[in-house]
């Protein structure tokens, strides 16, 4: 029996009974459609973070102590000294090295407004070097100066400028009038999962206020401490200045300086993004096993249909072998008749969960990937549930007893 | 003549019959068949004796069904009968005899508990059930009492249907179907779905389909116990014709009427052939008398 009349045949069987078959395709629809929709959605997600961490500074290579754990958990801990920046900086493919510290702030002024804040971050000039100024300067060092981003500058009443001064309130109640030397753009500068979403940013120079100090272990002398340093490497290979850096962690005051339990982390953007790229395929993941529920349950509409059609078409069966039909012939047709199912509700269900994953991601305010491989994997599985749901009552098709059918009522 | 040299029975060609238009079949009637003579009755060693070379041919054939573990039910017990081809032969019997299972032995739907049943030469009872299929589409053409046709297919589709698992392709079987279909006077019913036919309409899609693949025998299981006298008069003239084409009958039935068509009838009694009696007087003269001027149909 050619494919061809077997496709014709499951066709007619098909469109005999037109809602029924369309209540069916409808289930396989549904969780093609989910798993589509789940799925775009993960990508679209992955690609736009992943985007902003490699768009950020591809070629920084981020230092912290962290616990032992992984990532940058409990970073934060002040261990690097104005020594270690200047180890770092004389590592081979370095450019610059950026020290971060947090300046503990309750309030900022302008004029007659006050806005509340609660930290500043204490940098030197070299944090800016890429950074797109839109007004303005870097600070210098030693200078009472101070560079705002956009938003910050904007949160006063009337809209602070260069040469403006502001005031800092400090921990304890100490002020400081800054002069404003820039304003930058975003969020320039900061860890990578700090550039998500726009905040209000205040930079300050490490000198002179930035007065968290410690004995150095190797200079023998007290010295400022960050808790970050990022190190910004030849973009070619940042991946082995890593590495260097890395190599030259045993020697520095940081590793005499870590407490128990915490070690030296050094990560490139890149290394970020594989993090991330693994919490959200791992999340998506997830989500997806759920919607194959859907799909598992659509699956289950097919075989309870097919057993039906075989009960209701038993007399059918029975001219077929009567006509000369083998029972394999008999069971692919009505294989043929559930794959067709599946594969209709696949097909539908693609553009479907195209679909929803592009209201999502319009909900999420994030752009639209589409994960192209995953649109052929989901016809196969309309296959493979068309087939499994099928194989069954095909296999009961298969079975029937021609004498009998033929006297089927 | 004009009938019988029309309908011969061409094996594995596609192009067997053609015949004049069904315009005067009314006046076909069973009548056409001379009267019975049931004076002739065999006994076992004849049935015996005729069994052989047949295009059917059946030997000591046993069926039993086991009903419960204890009760098995004799069906057939020891059955011998030869169909030579081209003959038409009537199984008759009242309910219980056993009638039903003989059809299903010798279309290839049963398999015998003891004994051999061979169509055109082919022993059934070590056949696979796929090849046992092959011989039901190559060799049996079945009519049923219901007509059993394919509800969704047109009447030229049904007819084409068996040759769909003989790999003819679609072009050739819808061409064969067609000129079936006018040969048993539906030329205009082609592309009419079952339910928009009558059941003489029916039943002869039927025949026509029964007809598609040539086969070496056609068996009709009661061909006009679901219609009306008159239709069932029809469809029996149609069947004449197929017969006088060459092909070789079993015909089912516990009509006497109905029998007489064939030109034996063999009574059937509690699994037993109970006697064979010839239909008296079959020969062309009697036939031609009353059909030169209309084909088979």
């Amino acid at each position: 029996m050619e494919f061809g009349e077997t496709l014709r045949l499951s066709g007619r069987a098909i469109r005999a009974h037109k809602l029924r078959s369309a209540l069916t395709v409808l289930g396989i629809l549904i969780g093609i459609a989910a798993v589509v929709t789940f799925v775009t959605f993960g990508a679209s997600l992955q690609a736009d973070v992943v985007g902003q961490i490699s768009e950020t500074s591809a070629n920084n290579v981020y230092l912290v102590a962290a616990e032992d754990d992984e990532g940058f958990a409990g970073a934060g801990r002040p261990v690097f000294t104005e020594e270690d920046v200047s180890t770092f900086a004389g590592v081979e493919g370095v450019e610059r090295v950026v020290p971060r510290g947090i300046l503990s702030v309750s309030a900022i002024s302008y004029g007659d407004d006050t806005v509340a804040r609660t930290q500043a971050t204490a940098t030197t000039p070299a944090a800016f070097a890429s950074t797109t100024f839109v007004a303005g300067e870097p600070f210098e060092l030693g200078r009472d100066e101070v560079v705002l981003n956009r938003l910050a500058a904007q949160s006063f009443e009337s809209n602070a400028t260069v040469g403006d001064t502001v005031t800092l309130t400090l921990g304890g109640g100490r002020t400081r009038n800054l002069t404003v030397a820039g304003v930058v753009d975003g969020s320039a500068g900061e860890l990578p999962f700090e550039a998500f979403g726009s905040q209000t940013r205040v930079y300050v120079p490490t000198d002179p206020l930035y007065n968290t100090v410690v004995e150095s272990p190797s200079a023998g002398v007290p010295q400022r401490v960050y808790p970050q340093v990022t190190v910004v490497a030849d973009p070619a290979e940042t991946g082995a200045v890593r590495d260097r850096v890395e190599g030259t962690f045993p020697d520095t005051d940081a590793a005499q300086l870590v407490p128990d339990g915490f070690e030296l982390v050094a990560q490139t953007s890149g290394d970020f993004a594989d993090q991330v790229e693994e919490i959200v395929s791992q999340l998506t993941r997830f989500v997806t096993g759920i919607a194959v529920i859907a799909l598992v349950v659509g699956a289950v509409g097919i075989a309870n249909i097919m057993l039906v059609s075989v009960t209701e078409r038993t007399r059918e069966i029975g001219i077929m072998k009567a006509v000369g039909a083998r029972n394999r012939e008999v069971m692919g047709l009505f294989l043929t008749e559930a794959v067709l199912l599946g594969v209709i509700g696949a097909a539908l269900g693609v553009p479907v969960g195209v679909l929803g994953g592009w209201a999502a991601t319009q909900y999420a305010e994030i752009s639209l990937t589409l994960a192209p491989g995953w649109f052929a994997i989901a016809v196969v599985v309309g296959v493979v549930v068309g087939a499994v749901a099928g194989l069954y009552p095909a296999w009961r098709a298969a079975r029937v007893d021609p004498i009998e059918a033929l006297r089927y009522e | 003549m004009v009938s019988v040299s029309r309908l011969r029975r061409h094996p594995r060609q596609t192009t067997t019959f053609r015949q004049s238009p069904p315009t005067t079949h009314s006046r076909r009637t069973i009548h056409a068949r001379p009267a019975v003579n049931p004076g002739i009755v065999t006994d076992g060693a004849q049935i015996a004796g005729e069994t052989g070379d047949g295009v059917v041919a059946l030997t000591d054939v046993e069926k039993r069904y086991q009903r419960t573990a204890d009760i098995t039910v004799e069906a057939l017990r020891g059955v011998s009968l030869s169909l030579p081809e081209g003959s038409y032969t009537a199984v008759m019997g009242p309910s219980g005899s056993g009638k039903s299972t003989l059809l299903n032995l010798v279309g290839g739907l049963d398999t015998p508990t003891a004994g051999s049943v061979a169509i055109a030469g082919t022993e059934l009872s070590g056949l696979s059930e796929p090849e046992r299929a092959r011989v039901r589409g190559e060799e049996i053409g079945f009519i049923f009492q219901t007509f059993n046709l394919m509800p969704r297919l047109t009447a030229a589709e049904n007819v084409a249907f068996p040759l769909v698992f003989r790999g003819v392709d679609r072009t050739e079987r819808m061409e064969r179907a067609r000129e079936l279909l006018a040969d048993v006077g539906l030329a205009d019913r082609t592309d009419h779905r079952p339910n928009e036919l009558s059941g003489g309409q029916r039943q002869r899609v039927a025949i026509a389909r029964a007809l598609a693949g040539d086969p070496a025998l056609v068996l009709a299981d009661e061909p006009t116990g679901n219609v009306d006298t008159e239709t069932g008069d029809r469809v029996m003239s149609v069947l004449d014709g197929v017969n006088d084409a060459g092909n070789t009958i079993l015909l089912v039935t516990h009509e006497r009427r109905i029998a007489e068509h064939a030109d034996r009838i063999v009574h059937l009694r509690d699994g037993r052939i109970q006697e064979i009696e010839t239909v008296d007087g079959v020969n062309d003269t009697g036939d031609t008398d009353d059909t030169d001027d209309t084909g088979a149909v």
